[in-house]
């Protein structure tokens, strides 16, 4: 029998890595500092010394581009691994072992889901101030009560299965069973959910920095970008097209990624 | 005389990319006017494609390459779709495996039975219903009228079989196809759906297409048998012709299918006590509701000595997996005694052969497992083990590799015996562990246990529905009904001389025993049961909560059997039962 090929998953993830080599390319390089202004260079149109132009102070935006993507990756990543790794022990917990303490811990979940996240993450930012940790800080709590459903829902299939009630016949603990036997069976769902959380912080960096509750001047973020392009909007249209093609790009990337792996889980 | 189908050279194929699947290859055979033709093989050997493409019913991306399907001498496949609709509407009918999916769950019985009068005559409808509720009578539904107004998720499985028989002879086809039709289906009432079927078949004269994986079944009904290997027919004939002296290969792995019993002493010292044992479920609906009780094992007391293999029998929703569950110490609410030999290390083998094993796993990780959890630290050593017990089980060391979804049922269920043996048990608990494979792996899986039970002695708990199964291996056997041992004793005396009417129905239900009378063990049942047989299942509970369990099915009851629970009687050398015909008045 021959596989059907996953085209979303190769498309996606090669979207996906080509952007994380421009931002990681951009921590260590990029053609000119981020944050050098030229005054002889404003506004230009994209060209062979600045391919996607330079904006109001004559920064060139590719540069900031590349720098800015790189905090956009690091917020998102650092996001979801809190999400990830707190709301799988959660789901996990609560899902294996049920009554009351799941009850509570789930219905509190319901309650931090009902609203809107970048809203709570706002409240969040705001009592913290602004800036890249208390952004991360925010979000990553804010994602984790949609990882431990999933989580909790994939143990709860697991756990009345004849291999969990095989390996509990033969003595293994309840966190040997969790950890060893039924989380590597979802392996699959926690991964898209990644790829889907992953896509939700980069677009609610770009919207708190949007709104210069995220990551400060002078150091670039796509986000802050597009406000500031805002101005400029008829007068150089490129300083907005670059940074919102990559947010585009990147959230389109990773949505493939989860397109595909859901694909395998089918 | 012209045969009513005739199938010359019928190849199917499944195209799958460039490569190609052949589901059946050049089939030929015929089915005579008003005969029983049995078609015998096992899951995948392509069965069921022949009579699906009769039907015109092949999946979608399956492809009739060659041939020709003749329904009394016209070309099914040259027919145009409305041409094929209304034949098979009127001349054909089909009853499916699974009674609960073929019915429409949100339409009333009434109304499905009469759907092919609907579309296929001009009936009034007040003569559609009156056709429907006769066939309904019919097929031993007494009580026609109020079945119509019901529901498919109403009644039991049998019901429902039942429901679809009705369906498919309401227009009176001259050809009926039956899919499995009795093997989602317990021993007695798989006995009454046969029945039914020889009874529709010598009223009506209906010819009938049975397509089973049960040979015992086929000997039962047929009077003409196909056996079906990879897509092709490699052996035909009377049935009497192809099971006294079958000349294919695979026949005789087929008729050969049980190996025989060891003798057992049962003399060993006690591995496992039940005494008094209560088992029950607590139920709460929603989350404020009233907590409830349910009750599934009452007063169970049963010892399995050092050695033995313990039979367990009952049909489904007996309690025999909570039982299983409540030895192995994962359900707790229960009352008296479950007492373990120390050093035993009970362990179990499942039913369900793709839930056992972990998917995410390999073979080998799933085999070292118990190796880990008793301590065993060093990796050549786990790995040393596990290939060795791969090849007891009969596999070879390179299937540690391998993960679970690319091994066939039987293989899978040898890595659970495994598993089970490499947590060093001395009492193995299997239940119903070769009911979800075909009949010669099944033989194959029963050899194992055999084989196991000889070279290291230990003492297994056997628990199934299949008589024919338990008899092959168990020494001494317990039959369960609704939670309660209604007889124990030896393997020979219970098959012998049972003492109790549950034990009896359940033997005398045993398809191939009745077929093969000739072989002298047991009573045979007597002519005429079959038509007491039918109409046993939609009886409504009369006894009161300390009455005998068997009270409502029991064809020798009597009015005291209502109020009070019967004491055991011994018959000796262990035989004990519990009814009041054995008792002192």
């Amino acid at each position: 029998m021959k596989r059907k090929k996953n085209y979303s998953l190769t498309v996606g993830g090669t979207l996906t890595l080509v952007f994380l080599l421009f931002a990681l390319v951009g921590q260590v390089w990029t053609p000119y500092s981020p944050t050098a202004m030229d005054s002889t260079a404003v506004c230009l149109f994209p060209c062979a010394a600045h391919p996607m132009g330079t904006d109001n102070f004559g920064r060139d935006i590719l540069s900031r581009v590349m720098e800015g993507s790189g905090s956009t990756f690091f917020v998102a990543i650092c996001t979801v691994l809190i999400g990830g790794a707190f709301g799988t022990l959660i789901g996990a917990l609560t899902g294996y072992f049920g009554g009351r303490a799941d009850n509570l811990v789930m219905r509190f979940n319901d309650i931090l889901l009902s609203f809107p996240s970048i809203l709570l993450a706002l409240i969040f930012v705001s009592l913290l101030g602004p800036g890249r940790y208390n952004i991360i800080l925010a979000l990553g709590v804010l994602f984790i009560p949609s990882f431990a459903r999933i989580v909790r829902s994939e143990v709860i299939r697991f756990r009345e299965l004849d291999f969990v009630r095989s390996a509990r016949i033969m003595g293994a603990g309840p966190l040997r069973i969790i950890f060893f036997h039924i989380l590597p069976n979802a392996r699959v769902s926690i991964l898209t959910a990644a790829a889907i959380g992953f896509n939700n912080a980069v677009l609610a960096e770009a919207s708190m920095s949007y709104l210069s509750l995220g990551i400060q001047p002078p150091d670039p973020s796509l986000g802050r970008m597009l406000s500031e392009a805002q101005s400029y909007l008829f007068q150089a249209p490129w300083y907005a097209i670059f940074p919102g093609l990559t947010i585009i790009l990147i959230v389109l990337g990773f949505s493939m990624v989860s397109e595909g792996l859901r694909a395998i889980r089918e | 005389m012209q045969p009513l189908v005739e199938i010359n050279n019928l190849s199917i194929r499944f195209p799958e990319g460039e490569s190609s699947f052949d589901a059946v290859k050049k089939i030929s055979f015929t089915v005579g006017a008003g005969e029983i033709l049995g078609v015998v093989g096992e899951s995948g050997s392509g069965k069921s494609m022949s009579a699906l493409a009769l039907m015109g019913l092949l999946p979608r991306d399956a492809e009739v390459v060659s041939g020709e399907i003749r329904f009394r001498g016209q070309d099914l496949l040259a027919m145009t779709d409305a041409e094929r609709r209304r034949l098979r509407g009127q001349e054909m009918a089909m009853v499916f495996q699974e009674p609960m999916t073929s019915l429409n769950p949100v339409m009333k019985i009434g109304k499905q039975v009469g759907e092919s009068l609907r579309l296929h005559t001009d009936l009034p409808a007040r003569e559609i219903r009156e056709r429907t509720v006769a066939a309904l009578r019919e097929v031993g539904l007494a009580d026609a009228e109020a079945i119509c107004e019901r529901y498919p998720h109403e009644l039991s499985g049998g019901m429902r079989q039942r429901v679809m028989l009705a369906q498919a002879m309401i227009t009176s086809p001259s050809l009926l196809i039956a899919d499995e039709p009795t093997t989602a289906l317990d021993c007695v009432v798989q006995a009454q759906i046969l029945e039914l079927l020889k009874k529709i078949h010598r009223e009506r004269g209906t010819a009938i297409v049975f397509i089973s994986h049960d040979l015992n079944v086929i000997r039962e009904i047929s009077s003409r048998v196909l056996v079906v290997w990879k897509g092709q027919i490699v052996e035909e004939g009377s049935t009497k012709e192809v099971f006294s002296s079958p000349r294919h290969e695979y026949t005789r792995r087929l008729i050969a299918s049980y190996p025989a019993r060891e003798p057992q002493d049962g003399k060993g010292k006690p591995v496992l006590r039940l005494r008094d044992l209560d088992v029950w479920y607590e139920t709460r609906r929603g989350l404020f509701g009233k907590k409830g009780k349910k009750q599934v094992i009452r007063g169970v007391s049963l010892t399995a000595r050092e050695g033995e293999i313990l039979g367990i029998v009952g049909e489904s929703g007996c309690g025999k997996s909570t039982l299983c569950k409540t030895i192995l110490g994962l359900h707790n609410r229960y009352a008296g005694t479950v007492e373990v030999a120390d050093g035993a290390r009970p362990q179990m083998v499942f039913q369900d052969p793709a839930g056992s094993l972990n998917p995410a796993r390999t073979v080998g990780w799933i085999l070292e497992e118990p190796l880990r959890l008793r301590g065993i630290s060093d990796r050549e050593e786990r790995k040393r083990l596990v290939a060795s017990m791969l090849k007891e089980v009969g596999l070879d060391a390179s299937f540690a590799g391998r993960r679970p979804r690319e091994l066939s049922g039987g293989q899978r269920q040898r890595i659970s015996i495994g598993a089970a043996l490499l947590m060093d048990s001395r009492l193995l608990i299997a239940d119903e562990p070769v009911s979800a494979l075909d009949v010669t792996v099944q033989s194959q899986i029963l050899a194992l246990f055999a084989r196991m039970h000889r070279e290291r002695k230990l003492t297994i708990l056997f628990i199934s529905h299949d008589l024919n199964v338990v008899r092959s291996l168990c020494g001494r056997i317990a039959v369960i009904y609704r939670g309660e041992i209604v007889e124990e004793g030896r393997a020979d005396d219970v098959y012998e001389h049972p003492a109790h009417p549950y034990t009896k129905l359940l033997l005398a239900s045993v398809a191939g025993r009745r077929a093969a009378g000739e072989d002298g063990r047991g009573p045979e049942r007597p002519e005429g049961a079959g038509e007491a047989f039918l109409g046993l299942t939609d009886q409504k509970t009369e006894r009161a909560p300390e009455g005998c369990v068997f009270f409502d099915r029991c064809p020798e009851r009597c009015a005291s059997c209502r109020d009070k629970r019967p004491d055991p009687t011994d018959l000796g050398g262990g035989h004990t039962f519990r009814c009041r015909r054995g008792q002192p008045a």
